[in-house]
Protein backbone atom coordinates (compact mmCIF):
# COMPACT_ATOMS: atom_id res chain seq x y z
CA UNK A 1 0.00 0.00 0.00
CA UNK A 2 2.58 2.49 1.27
CA UNK A 3 4.82 1.45 -2.23
CA UNK A 4 1.39 2.42 -4.25
CA UNK A 5 1.12 5.59 -2.74
CA UNK A 6 4.84 6.32 -3.10
CA UNK A 7 4.87 5.48 -6.43
CA UNK A 8 1.11 7.45 -7.60
CA UNK A 9 2.98 10.40 -5.75
CA UNK A 10 6.10 10.48 -8.17
CA UNK A 11 3.82 10.42 -10.98
CA UNK A 12 2.34 13.55 -9.71
CA UNK A 13 5.88 14.66 -9.20
CA UNK A 14 6.94 14.07 -13.13
CA UNK A 15 3.57 15.70 -14.23
CA UNK A 16 3.83 18.57 -12.39
CA UNK A 17 7.27 18.82 -12.00
CA UNK A 18 7.49 19.65 -15.75
CA UNK A 19 4.65 21.95 -15.09
CA UNK A 20 7.22 24.19 -13.83
CA UNK A 21 9.33 25.17 -16.43
CA UNK A 22 9.61 22.58 -19.07
CA UNK A 23 5.76 22.02 -20.38
CA UNK A 24 2.42 23.65 -20.63
CA UNK A 25 3.44 26.17 -17.77
CA UNK A 26 -0.67 25.80 -16.60
CA UNK A 27 0.11 25.90 -13.39
CA UNK A 28 -1.11 22.32 -11.96
CA UNK A 29 2.33 22.59 -10.26
CA UNK A 30 0.97 25.11 -7.93
CA UNK A 31 0.73 23.52 -4.13
CA UNK A 32 -3.41 24.11 -4.49
CA UNK A 33 -3.63 22.40 -7.23
CA UNK A 34 -0.48 19.21 -7.04
CA UNK A 35 -1.39 18.95 -3.09
CA UNK A 36 -5.44 17.91 -3.94
CA UNK A 37 -4.67 15.66 -6.91
CA UNK A 38 -1.73 13.53 -4.89
CA UNK A 39 -4.28 13.67 -1.59
CA UNK A 40 -7.19 12.62 -4.36
CA UNK A 41 -5.26 10.05 -6.06
CA UNK A 42 -4.18 8.30 -2.68
CA UNK A 43 -7.76 8.08 -1.86
CA UNK A 44 -7.60 11.73 1.03
CA UNK A 45 -8.35 14.39 -1.12
CA UNK A 46 -8.49 16.40 2.25
CA UNK A 47 -5.21 16.13 3.30
CA UNK A 48 -4.04 17.69 -0.25
CA UNK A 49 -6.05 20.21 0.66
CA UNK A 50 -4.74 21.16 3.82
CA UNK A 51 -1.10 20.99 2.68
CA UNK A 52 -2.29 23.10 -0.02
CA UNK A 53 -3.62 25.39 1.46
CA UNK A 54 -0.97 26.07 4.10
CA UNK A 55 1.51 25.84 1.34
CA UNK A 56 0.48 28.24 -1.56
CA UNK A 57 1.42 31.33 -0.65
CA UNK A 58 4.72 30.59 1.08
CA UNK A 59 7.11 30.82 -1.92
CA UNK A 60 4.78 32.62 -4.09
CA UNK A 61 6.93 35.85 -3.83
CA UNK A 62 9.96 34.24 -4.82
CA UNK A 63 9.46 34.59 -8.92
CA UNK A 64 11.06 32.06 -11.99
CA UNK A 65 12.19 35.60 -13.60
CA UNK A 66 15.13 34.90 -15.83
CA UNK A 67 18.00 32.62 -14.74
CA UNK A 68 16.51 32.80 -10.98
CA UNK A 69 14.68 29.67 -9.74
CA UNK A 70 12.27 29.37 -6.39
CA UNK A 71 12.60 26.62 -3.80
CA UNK A 72 10.63 23.57 -5.33
CA UNK A 73 7.09 24.07 -3.39
CA UNK A 74 5.63 21.54 -6.22
CA UNK A 75 7.61 18.72 -4.84
CA UNK A 76 7.46 19.98 -1.09
CA UNK A 77 3.38 19.55 -1.38
CA UNK A 78 3.39 16.39 -3.29
CA UNK A 79 5.51 15.06 -0.85
CA UNK A 80 4.29 16.05 2.15
CA UNK A 81 0.91 14.68 1.27
CA UNK A 82 2.09 11.59 0.72
CA UNK A 83 4.22 11.81 4.00
CA UNK A 84 1.32 13.08 5.93
CA UNK A 85 -1.79 9.75 4.08
CA UNK A 86 1.19 7.62 4.92
CA UNK A 87 1.58 8.98 8.93
CA UNK A 88 -1.75 8.92 9.17
CA UNK A 89 -2.78 5.32 8.02
CA UNK A 90 0.54 4.11 9.89
CA UNK A 91 -0.18 5.49 13.95
CA UNK A 92 -3.99 5.23 12.36
CA UNK A 93 -4.82 9.24 13.19
CA UNK A 94 -7.36 11.43 11.61
CA UNK A 95 -6.79 15.53 11.47
CA UNK A 96 -4.57 17.74 10.35
CA UNK A 97 -1.84 17.50 12.79
CA UNK A 98 0.15 15.09 10.39
CA UNK A 99 -0.28 17.29 7.64
CA UNK A 100 1.39 20.13 9.14
CA UNK A 101 4.13 18.39 11.20
CA UNK A 102 4.98 17.14 7.43
CA UNK A 103 4.79 19.51 5.87
CA UNK A 104 6.67 21.60 8.35
CA UNK A 105 9.47 19.19 8.03
CA UNK A 106 9.57 18.86 4.14
CA UNK A 107 9.79 22.35 3.57
CA UNK A 108 13.18 22.94 4.67
CA UNK A 109 13.99 20.36 1.84
CA UNK A 110 12.55 22.52 -0.92
CA UNK A 111 15.84 24.16 -1.26
CA UNK A 112 17.16 21.26 -2.99
CA UNK A 113 15.20 21.21 -5.58
CA UNK A 114 16.83 24.65 -6.60
CA UNK A 115 20.43 22.27 -6.62
CA UNK A 116 18.53 19.54 -8.86
CA UNK A 117 16.79 22.03 -11.24
CA UNK A 118 19.57 24.22 -11.32
CA UNK A 119 21.60 20.98 -12.60
CA UNK A 120 19.36 20.28 -15.44
CA UNK A 121 19.70 23.44 -16.57
CA UNK A 122 23.45 23.33 -16.83
CA UNK A 123 23.09 19.61 -18.21
CA UNK A 124 20.56 22.03 -21.02
CA UNK A 125 23.70 23.93 -21.57
CA UNK A 126 25.30 21.80 -24.01
CA UNK A 127 21.93 21.06 -25.97
CA UNK A 128 21.74 24.31 -28.76
CA UNK A 129 25.66 23.32 -29.26
CA UNK A 130 24.67 19.54 -30.08
CA UNK A 131 21.50 20.77 -32.09
CA UNK A 132 24.17 23.13 -34.00
CA UNK A 133 26.44 20.23 -35.01
CA UNK A 134 22.96 18.54 -36.38
CA UNK A 135 22.19 21.29 -38.37
CA UNK A 136 25.79 21.38 -40.03
CA UNK A 137 25.24 17.47 -40.17
CA UNK A 138 21.90 18.79 -41.85
CA UNK A 139 19.56 16.58 -40.08
CA UNK A 140 16.95 18.75 -38.78
CA UNK A 141 15.40 15.81 -37.01
CA UNK A 142 18.32 15.91 -34.82
CA UNK A 143 18.86 19.52 -33.67
CA UNK A 144 14.48 18.94 -32.97
CA UNK A 145 16.10 15.91 -30.60
CA UNK A 146 18.00 17.76 -29.12
CA UNK A 147 15.36 19.86 -27.47
CA UNK A 148 12.99 17.35 -26.59
CA UNK A 149 16.04 15.99 -24.45
CA UNK A 150 15.56 18.44 -22.55
CA UNK A 151 12.51 17.20 -21.05
CA UNK A 152 14.43 14.20 -19.70
CA UNK A 153 17.14 16.68 -17.38
CA UNK A 154 14.11 18.30 -16.29
CA UNK A 155 12.17 14.94 -15.40
CA UNK A 156 14.99 13.64 -13.47
CA UNK A 157 15.37 16.91 -11.47
CA UNK A 158 11.52 16.64 -10.81
CA UNK A 159 11.96 12.93 -9.50
CA UNK A 160 15.56 13.44 -7.42
CA UNK A 161 13.71 16.30 -5.58
CA UNK A 162 10.79 14.31 -4.71
CA UNK A 163 12.49 10.97 -3.79
CA UNK A 164 15.25 13.41 -1.62
CA UNK A 165 12.23 15.17 0.20
CA UNK A 166 10.39 11.65 1.16
CA UNK A 167 13.27 10.16 1.85
CA UNK A 168 14.08 12.87 3.69
CA UNK A 169 10.70 12.65 5.73
CA UNK A 170 10.66 8.68 5.65
CA UNK A 171 13.30 8.68 7.60
CA UNK A 172 12.47 11.75 10.02
CA UNK A 173 9.01 11.86 10.56
CA UNK A 174 8.22 8.44 11.87
CA UNK A 175 10.73 9.31 14.68
CA UNK A 176 9.71 12.43 15.68
CA UNK A 177 6.11 11.62 15.59
CA UNK A 178 5.46 10.41 18.65
CA UNK A 179 7.38 13.21 20.50
CA UNK A 180 5.51 15.99 19.39
CA UNK A 181 2.35 14.51 18.49
CA UNK A 182 0.58 15.70 21.68
CA UNK A 183 2.37 18.97 21.87
CA UNK A 184 1.27 19.85 18.44
CA UNK A 185 -2.71 19.57 19.14
CA UNK A 186 -2.60 22.43 21.01
CA UNK A 187 -1.08 25.14 18.74
CA UNK A 188 -1.61 22.84 15.55
CA UNK A 189 -5.08 25.14 14.00
CA UNK A 190 -2.87 28.34 14.72
CA UNK A 191 0.30 27.14 12.97
CA UNK A 192 -2.22 26.27 10.22
CA UNK A 193 -3.18 29.97 10.32
CA UNK A 194 -0.09 31.45 10.77
CA UNK A 195 1.56 29.70 7.35
CA UNK A 196 -0.84 31.34 4.87
CA UNK A 197 -0.57 34.80 6.84
CA UNK A 198 3.57 34.67 6.63
CA UNK A 199 2.70 33.90 2.96
CA UNK A 200 0.94 36.79 2.27
CA UNK A 201 3.28 38.87 4.39
CA UNK A 202 6.05 38.13 2.34
CA UNK A 203 4.21 39.30 -0.82
CA UNK A 204 3.44 42.22 0.48
CA UNK A 205 7.03 42.87 1.55
CA UNK A 206 8.76 42.17 -2.36
CA UNK A 207 5.43 43.12 -4.52
CA UNK A 208 6.61 46.18 -5.66
CA UNK A 209 3.27 48.26 -5.56
CA UNK A 210 2.91 51.40 -4.13
CA UNK A 211 0.85 51.76 -1.21
CA UNK A 212 0.76 48.01 -0.89
CA UNK A 213 0.91 48.36 2.81
CA UNK A 214 -2.16 50.74 3.17
CA UNK A 215 -3.99 49.02 0.75
CA UNK A 216 -3.83 45.37 2.28
CA UNK A 217 -4.37 47.10 5.43
CA UNK A 218 -7.66 49.43 4.19
CA UNK A 219 -8.63 45.63 2.55
CA UNK A 220 -7.92 43.99 5.80
CA UNK A 221 -10.26 46.30 7.83
CA UNK A 222 -13.07 46.39 5.61
CA UNK A 223 -13.11 42.88 4.73
CA UNK A 224 -13.06 41.93 9.10
CA UNK A 225 -15.84 45.07 9.58
CA UNK A 226 -18.10 43.95 6.90
CA UNK A 227 -17.67 39.95 8.72
CA UNK A 228 -18.25 41.59 12.17
CA UNK A 229 -21.16 43.27 11.38
CA UNK A 230 -23.43 40.90 8.90
CA UNK B 1 3.19 32.47 -49.28
CA UNK B 2 0.72 33.11 -46.12
CA UNK B 3 1.17 30.03 -43.51
CA UNK B 4 -1.92 27.44 -43.46
CA UNK B 5 -3.71 27.08 -39.83
CA UNK B 6 -2.42 23.39 -39.85
CA UNK B 7 0.96 25.26 -39.70
CA UNK B 8 0.19 27.74 -37.58
CA UNK B 9 -1.58 25.59 -35.18
CA UNK B 10 1.72 23.33 -35.24
CA UNK B 11 3.82 26.17 -34.09
CA UNK B 12 1.17 27.02 -31.09
CA UNK B 13 1.40 23.63 -30.01
CA UNK B 14 5.20 23.72 -29.82
CA UNK B 15 5.02 26.70 -28.07
CA UNK B 16 3.81 24.45 -24.92
CA UNK B 17 6.96 22.86 -24.56
CA UNK B 18 8.53 26.01 -25.12
CA UNK B 19 11.09 25.56 -21.87
CA UNK B 20 11.73 22.32 -22.48
CA UNK B 21 15.44 22.86 -23.09
CA UNK B 22 15.86 25.94 -21.16
CA UNK B 23 19.07 26.29 -20.05
CA UNK B 24 21.90 29.47 -18.74
CA UNK B 25 23.43 29.75 -21.77
CA UNK B 26 20.37 30.84 -24.12
CA UNK B 27 17.98 30.56 -22.69
CA UNK B 28 14.85 29.40 -24.53
CA UNK B 29 17.15 29.88 -27.74
CA UNK B 30 16.24 26.21 -28.92
CA UNK B 31 12.87 26.31 -27.87
CA UNK B 32 12.41 29.31 -30.29
CA UNK B 33 13.98 27.77 -33.21
CA UNK B 34 11.99 24.14 -32.24
CA UNK B 35 8.30 25.98 -32.10
CA UNK B 36 9.35 27.84 -35.54
CA UNK B 37 10.66 24.63 -37.78
CA UNK B 38 7.50 23.79 -38.72
CA UNK B 39 6.72 27.37 -40.15
CA UNK B 40 10.61 28.12 -41.65
CA UNK B 41 9.83 24.39 -43.25
CA UNK B 42 7.77 25.96 -45.72
CA UNK B 43 9.42 29.02 -46.77
CA UNK B 44 12.91 27.51 -47.00
CA UNK B 45 14.80 24.50 -48.09
CA UNK B 46 18.04 23.07 -49.04
CA UNK B 47 21.00 24.83 -47.64
CA UNK B 48 18.58 27.84 -47.56
CA UNK B 49 16.78 26.30 -44.59
CA UNK B 50 19.84 25.08 -42.99
CA UNK B 51 21.60 28.72 -42.71
CA UNK B 52 17.90 30.19 -41.14
CA UNK B 53 18.13 27.25 -39.18
CA UNK B 54 21.15 27.85 -37.97
CA UNK B 55 20.33 31.51 -36.69
CA UNK B 56 17.49 30.80 -34.22
CA UNK B 57 19.51 28.69 -32.63
CA UNK B 58 20.87 31.72 -30.66
CA UNK B 59 20.15 33.31 -27.46
CA UNK B 60 16.67 34.35 -27.34
CA UNK B 61 14.53 34.66 -24.08
CA UNK B 62 11.13 36.10 -23.39
CA UNK B 63 8.52 35.33 -20.82
CA UNK B 64 6.55 32.00 -22.07
CA UNK B 65 3.35 33.07 -22.31
CA UNK B 66 4.41 36.24 -24.72
CA UNK B 67 6.53 34.54 -26.80
CA UNK B 68 3.65 33.49 -29.28
CA UNK B 69 3.54 37.31 -29.94
CA UNK B 70 7.55 37.61 -30.89
CA UNK B 71 6.83 34.22 -32.94
CA UNK B 72 3.80 35.50 -34.94
CA UNK B 73 5.89 38.65 -36.00
CA UNK B 74 8.54 37.04 -36.62
CA UNK B 75 7.30 34.17 -38.97
CA UNK B 76 5.45 37.28 -40.55
CA UNK B 77 9.15 39.11 -41.00
CA UNK B 78 10.38 35.90 -42.23
CA UNK B 79 7.67 35.46 -44.39
CA UNK B 80 8.20 38.93 -45.96
CA UNK B 81 12.03 37.77 -46.34
CA UNK B 82 11.67 34.69 -48.28
CA UNK B 83 8.98 35.94 -50.57
CA UNK B 84 11.93 38.60 -51.43
CA UNK B 85 10.91 42.50 -49.59
CA UNK B 86 13.46 43.45 -47.14
CA UNK B 87 12.26 44.21 -43.70
CA UNK B 88 12.86 47.33 -42.02
CA UNK B 89 14.45 46.11 -39.56
CA UNK B 90 16.75 43.07 -39.23
CA UNK B 91 14.72 39.87 -37.88
CA UNK B 92 17.20 38.95 -35.42
CA UNK B 93 17.60 42.61 -34.43
CA UNK B 94 13.79 42.60 -33.93
CA UNK B 95 13.36 39.74 -31.40
CA UNK B 96 16.31 40.93 -29.27
CA UNK B 97 14.55 44.71 -29.42
CA UNK B 98 11.24 43.26 -28.14
CA UNK B 99 12.52 39.85 -25.79
CA UNK B 100 13.54 41.87 -22.86
CA UNK B 101 10.43 44.62 -22.40
CA UNK B 102 8.14 41.45 -22.95
CA UNK B 103 9.34 39.71 -20.36
CA UNK B 104 9.37 42.14 -17.82
CA UNK B 105 5.57 42.96 -18.71
CA UNK B 106 5.05 39.09 -18.65
CA UNK B 107 6.67 38.37 -15.56
CA UNK B 108 5.00 41.47 -13.57
CA UNK B 109 1.68 41.06 -14.94
CA UNK B 110 1.40 36.84 -15.12
CA UNK B 111 4.12 35.82 -12.15
CA UNK B 112 3.73 39.06 -10.02
CA UNK B 113 0.02 40.06 -10.03
CA UNK B 114 -2.10 37.47 -11.79
CA UNK B 115 -0.72 34.35 -10.05
CA UNK B 116 -1.45 36.10 -6.67
CA UNK B 117 -4.73 37.17 -7.50
CA UNK B 118 -5.93 34.08 -8.76
CA UNK B 119 -4.35 32.04 -5.68
CA UNK B 120 -6.16 34.97 -3.19
CA UNK B 121 -9.59 34.14 -5.05
CA UNK B 122 -9.19 29.92 -5.27
CA UNK B 123 -7.92 30.21 -1.56
CA UNK B 124 -11.51 31.49 -0.10
CA UNK B 125 -13.08 28.07 -1.88
CA UNK B 126 -10.04 25.57 -0.16
CA UNK B 127 -10.32 27.53 3.27
CA UNK B 128 -13.74 26.49 3.09
CA UNK B 129 -13.56 23.11 2.52
CA UNK B 130 -14.61 23.55 -1.35
CA UNK B 131 -12.45 20.78 -3.00
CA UNK B 132 -13.13 22.01 -6.39
CA UNK B 133 -11.13 25.13 -5.23
CA UNK B 134 -7.81 23.91 -7.74
CA UNK B 135 -10.11 23.76 -10.10
CA UNK B 136 -11.31 27.54 -9.71
CA UNK B 137 -7.54 28.52 -9.33
CA UNK B 138 -6.61 26.57 -12.90
CA UNK B 139 -9.56 28.38 -14.43
CA UNK B 140 -8.63 31.79 -13.49
CA UNK B 141 -5.03 32.05 -13.74
CA UNK B 142 -5.26 30.16 -17.70
CA UNK B 143 -7.98 32.17 -19.47
CA UNK B 144 -5.31 34.94 -19.48
CA UNK B 145 -2.25 33.18 -20.31
CA UNK B 146 -4.59 31.32 -23.25
CA UNK B 147 -5.75 34.24 -24.38
CA UNK B 148 -2.36 35.51 -25.02
CA UNK B 149 -0.93 32.62 -26.17
CA UNK B 150 -3.58 31.93 -28.73
CA UNK B 151 -4.64 35.91 -29.70
CA UNK B 152 -1.21 37.33 -29.49
CA UNK B 153 0.29 35.07 -32.16
CA UNK B 154 -2.92 35.54 -34.69
CA UNK B 155 -2.05 39.18 -34.21
CA UNK B 156 2.15 39.30 -33.60
CA UNK B 157 1.47 37.34 -37.46
CA UNK B 158 -1.35 39.60 -38.73
CA UNK B 159 0.97 42.73 -38.02
CA UNK B 160 4.11 41.82 -38.02
CA UNK B 161 6.56 44.43 -36.37
CA UNK B 162 3.53 46.81 -35.94
CA UNK B 163 2.58 44.59 -33.11
CA UNK B 164 4.50 46.40 -30.69
CA UNK B 165 2.29 49.44 -31.16
CA UNK B 166 -0.59 47.23 -30.17
CA UNK B 167 1.33 45.90 -26.96
CA UNK B 168 2.24 49.81 -26.46
CA UNK B 169 -1.41 51.12 -27.18
CA UNK B 170 -2.87 48.51 -24.73
CA UNK B 171 -0.60 49.48 -21.71
CA UNK B 172 0.08 46.52 -20.74
CA UNK B 173 2.72 47.40 -17.79
CA UNK B 174 -0.39 49.38 -16.26
CA UNK B 175 -2.38 46.29 -16.19
CA UNK B 176 0.09 44.79 -14.68
CA UNK B 177 0.29 47.57 -11.61
CA UNK B 178 -3.65 47.11 -11.32
CA UNK B 179 -3.43 43.10 -10.98
CA UNK B 180 -1.21 43.44 -8.53
CA UNK B 181 -3.14 45.76 -6.89
CA UNK B 182 -6.14 43.55 -7.21
CA UNK B 183 -3.98 40.56 -6.14
CA UNK B 184 -2.82 42.79 -2.80
CA UNK B 185 -6.80 44.02 -2.20
CA UNK B 186 -7.51 39.93 -2.71
CA UNK B 187 -4.80 38.64 -0.22
CA UNK B 188 -6.05 41.47 2.32
CA UNK B 189 -10.04 40.17 2.14
CA UNK B 190 -9.06 36.65 2.45
CA UNK B 191 -6.20 37.22 5.35
CA UNK B 192 -9.60 38.70 6.99
CA UNK B 193 -11.61 36.32 6.26
CA UNK B 194 -9.54 33.27 7.31
CA UNK B 195 -8.34 35.23 10.67
CA UNK B 196 -12.45 36.07 11.51
CA UNK B 197 -13.39 32.63 11.03
CA UNK B 198 -10.61 31.36 12.76
CA UNK B 199 -11.24 33.35 15.58
CA UNK B 200 -15.12 32.19 15.81
CA UNK B 201 -14.28 28.79 15.79
CA UNK B 202 -11.73 28.89 18.64
CA UNK B 203 -14.66 31.12 20.83
CA UNK B 204 -12.63 34.14 21.00
CA UNK B 205 -13.18 37.59 20.52
CA UNK B 206 -13.45 38.47 16.89
CA UNK B 207 -12.09 41.84 17.28
CA UNK B 208 -8.77 40.71 18.50
CA UNK B 209 -8.26 39.88 14.86
CA UNK B 210 -7.71 43.22 14.16
CA UNK B 211 -4.50 43.25 15.95
CA UNK B 212 -3.12 40.66 13.02
CA UNK B 213 -2.36 43.55 10.82
CA UNK B 214 0.42 44.36 13.51
CA UNK B 215 2.72 41.27 12.75
CA UNK B 216 1.77 41.15 9.08
CA UNK B 217 2.84 44.36 8.61
CA UNK B 218 6.03 43.46 10.53
CA UNK B 219 6.93 40.59 8.64
CA UNK B 220 6.14 42.22 5.07
CA UNK B 221 8.77 45.12 6.48
CA UNK B 222 11.35 41.76 7.28
CA UNK B 223 10.59 40.29 4.11
CA UNK B 224 11.31 43.25 2.24
CA UNK B 225 14.81 43.80 4.36
CA UNK B 226 15.32 40.08 2.70
CA UNK B 227 14.99 37.75 5.66
CA UNK B 228 14.25 34.23 4.68
CA UNK B 229 10.77 33.30 4.26
CA UNK B 230 11.85 29.52 6.18
CA UNK B 231 13.30 31.81 8.89
CA UNK B 232 10.06 33.44 9.47
CA UNK B 233 7.95 29.92 9.23
CA UNK B 234 10.33 28.52 12.38
CA UNK B 235 10.59 31.04 14.56
CA UNK B 236 6.54 32.01 14.55
CA UNK B 237 5.88 27.81 14.18
CA UNK B 238 7.86 27.19 17.50
CA UNK B 239 6.78 30.24 19.43
CA UNK B 240 3.17 29.43 18.65
CA UNK B 241 4.08 25.80 19.52
CA UNK B 242 5.51 26.84 22.91
CA UNK B 243 2.55 28.98 23.67
CA UNK B 244 0.63 26.40 23.15
CA UNK B 245 1.74 24.55 25.38
CA UNK B 246 2.51 26.79 28.24
CA UNK B 247 -1.22 27.43 27.61
CA UNK B 248 -2.26 23.97 28.28
CA UNK B 249 0.02 23.25 31.40
CA UNK B 250 -1.56 26.62 32.87
CA UNK B 251 -5.27 25.56 32.04
CA UNK B 252 -3.59 22.08 33.73
CA UNK B 253 -2.90 24.27 36.65
CA UNK B 254 -6.19 26.25 37.33
CA UNK B 255 -8.00 22.92 36.82
CA UNK B 256 -6.00 21.65 39.51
Amino acid sequence: MIIQDLLLGALVALLCGLDRVAVLQIMISRPLVAAPLTGMLLGQPLIGLQVGIMMELLWLARLPVGAAIPPDDTQVSIAATVLAVTVARMFTISGPEPALFCLLVTLPLGKLGQYFDHRARRFNDHLPELAELAIERGSLRGAERQHLKGLLSFSVAALSTYIVILGGGLLIIPFLWPLIEEGLVYSSSWIQLALPLIGVAVILGTINVSRSITLFCASFGMAFLLMWLV
Amino acid sequence: MAFSWKTRLHIWLRFLILQASWNFERHQGLGFFYALLPGLRKLYSGSQLLAVARRYVGYFNTHPYLTPLVAGAVLKLEEKQAAGDTPAVDIDDFKEIVAAPYAAIGDALFWGGLRPLAAGVSLFFAVKGFLWSSLVFLLLFNLVPFWFRTVFFARGYRQGMNSVEFIQQNSLPDWAIHTKEAAVVVLGGLSAFMVFSHLGRQSLATWLGLLTLLPMVLLAYLARKGVSTLWMIYIIALIIFMAGLFWADVIQWLEM
